[in-house]
């Protein structure tokens, strides 16, 4: 497992120590140990039911740990929340209803102990156009707007995301995060949960898998795809293709075939293709390329399935 | 510790959207005086409740204001709150640096400003169409007193909202606000019910919360019993709502 270099003197952001919460008889969060380190930018990934929201819910001190202890800024959740230093927006978060967006927001600036200007935060989030819509009139990509806004109507220095972008359009995804890499950018750490794989890959400096409860990969993204160790190699073949002869090319991970289309994953794709060129096919349109995050993430958690099934 | 300017700003704009709620303002500050005048109305003017010796329209007067205040706090607080832990704007609010009391402190207190004028607008219609006269002190103690016994009703709110969610609360809220109502007479004189209703009636709430306006009607001291029973629901009512509001807010 990787993690990110830090130095050993600085107090990390987030610090969770061997934590643990139990729903009945299933563990939510088993054992998780991580440090999150100012500046970072961080994505959490992992399958449904994987622990996310429990692991952000004990992180702002929503949920409180069976065992194990829970750090923020060296404090408590609650009291690092009371000091201002969090911004959170939950997906489970709820907004006021039969109240203006604006109104909320300015709001949202009173509770804060560091607050910026409302009409600032308004046009941070992209609502001031709507700022005197009510908010139980805003369809799910403008709640979601309003929500962010909550999470940064103050100078925080730790901002946690549940599925930001859920609900929104390519457009609203892009303008989000264009925004949030100016938080990110003003030194702040960002942890964001998320199902789009690809806004881990294009936006986190360094991504966490999680599964079952427990951390799985830590990482970088190209960290992450490299421990996938897999590439993935497809080409078409003409006539009839001997399946039997190309399963039992050396280090494949995965193999389907669709038609004439062939689609291999290989743990050393150089070995392969050579071996594939020794049985004397002629292999057309045959590309190589690394895993997509997605790919990388899906590879860990079924090894890691298998692993816990044998 | 409180947060005091946090829950001042809840305060307020919960006030905002109290006032914004025409459904809202209707039912605590009009409606308890459309029922006043319909039901003095029915009564001769000089018609005095027995063993009172008030007329009925000042009688009524109370049991009105009494009413309008109850309606006013307790479905401001039951309703909103069970909706709003709900919709997660609760966890949201407990995102910030506010306390937890502050979201229930701001909830009653924006509730008691809209029992204010709904107490105030019963007094006004009472003297102005039915002659119900009274010494200044009275009207300023009946004032306090309906005002302050609200915080009762209120507390009753805030543990309903707690306890019930989604579609339960509403028919809870209403069973209870109706049942505490009528059963504890401030519709219509419990004298008038049958032996074992009184017997009831005598022990609820809101027969005790209409007596003490009605001891400085006829210019008496409230009666003992009267503050102790409504001291207990309050004990009994706010104790319930501080139990639930921590058992949620462990299991949200």
């Amino acid at each position: 497992m990787t993690t990110t270099a830090a130095p050993a003197t600085t107090t990390p952001v987030v610090g969770f120590d061997q934590v643990t919460k139990t729903y009945g008889s299933v563990r939510a969060v088993d054992g998780l140990s991580l440090r999150l380190y100012p500046g970072e930018t961080v994505a959490l990934l992992g399958p449904n039911g994987a622990g996310k929201s429990t692991t952000l819910d004990l992180l702002l001190g929503l949920k409180h740990p069976d065992s194990g202890t829970v750090g923020v800024f060296g404090t408590s959740p609650r009291e690092a929340i009371v000091a201002g230093r969090v911004g959170a927006m939950l997906q489970s978060g709820g907004l006021m209803d039969e109240v203006t967006v604006a109104e909320l927001v300015k709001l949202a600036c009173s509770l804060h102990p560091k607050p910026y200007k409302a009409a600032d935060v308004l046009a941070r989030a992209g609502i001031t156009q709507i700022a005197d819509r009510k908010v139980n009139k805003l369809s799910g990509g403008q709640a979601q707007r309003v929500r962010f806004a909550l999470a940064t109507a103050g100078d925080s220095d730790l901002i946690v995301l549940d599925e930001p972008t859920t609900g929104m359009d390519v457009s609203a995804r892009q303008a989000f995060w264009a925004t949030m890499r100016e938080q990110a950018d003003q030194g702040r750490t960002v942890l964001f949960a998320t199902h789009y794989l690809e806004e881990a890959d294009a936006i986190a400096d360094r991504v966490l898998v999680l599964h079952r409860g427990r951390l799985l990969a830590d990482g970088t993204a190209a960290e992450i795809k490299a421990r996938a160790g897999a590439r993935r190699i497809s080409f078409d073949l003409e006539g009839s293709i001997e399946e039997a002869a190309l399963r039992d090319l050396p280090f494949l991970t995965s193999f389907d075939v669709s038609g004439q289309t062939v689609r291999i994953q290989s743990s050393d794709a150089d070995a392969t293709v050579h071996a594939l060129y020794g049985l004397g096919v002629y292999p057309r349109n045959l590309e190589v390329a690394g895993l997509g995050l997605e790919q990388a993430f899906v590879a860990i958690t079924e090894a890691e399935e298998a692993k816990q099934s044998c | 510790m409180l947060n005091t300017s946090a829950t001042r700003a809840l305060i307020k704009l919960e006030l905002t959207r109290s006032l914004r709620n025409k459904k809202f303002l209707f039912f605590s500050v009009l409606y308890p005086s459309f029922i006043y005048l319909i039901f003095s109305s029915s009564a001769g003017s000089g018609e005095k409740v027995d063993e009172t010796g008030l007329t009925v329209a000042t009688y009524l007067m109370v049991s009105m204001a009494s009413f309008g205040a109850l309606t006013a706090v307790l479905m401001g607080n039951s309703e909103r709150i069970a909706k709003e832990r709900e919709n997660g704007w609760v966890r949201q609010l407990r995102l910030t640096p506010l306390p937890g009391r502050g979201y229930v402190l701001a909830k009653t207190a924006s509730a008691a400003v809209v029992s204010l004028p709904s107490i105030i607008v019963v007094f006004v219609v009472a003297a102005v169409f039915k002659d119900v006269r009274l010494d200044t002190w009275q009207w300023l103690a009946l004032t306090g007193v309906i005002w302050a016994g609200s915080l009762v009703f209120a507390a009753l709110g805030v543990a309903i909202g707690y306890v019930a969610s989604g579609d339960a609360v509403r028919p809870i809220t209403m069973i209870v606000y109706f049942g505490l109502s009528i059963l504890g007479g401030l519709w219509m004189p419990s004298t008038t019910f049958p032996r074992i209703l009184q017997d009831i009636a005598k022990w609820l709430p809101t027969h005790a919360y209409a007596a003490l306006g009605r001891a400085i009607e006829q210019s008496e001291a409230p009666h003992t019993t009267d503050i102790a029973v409504l001291a207990v629901y309050f004990v009994l009512f706010a104790g319930g709502a501080a139990w639930l509001y921590r058992k949620d807010t462990l299991k949200a």
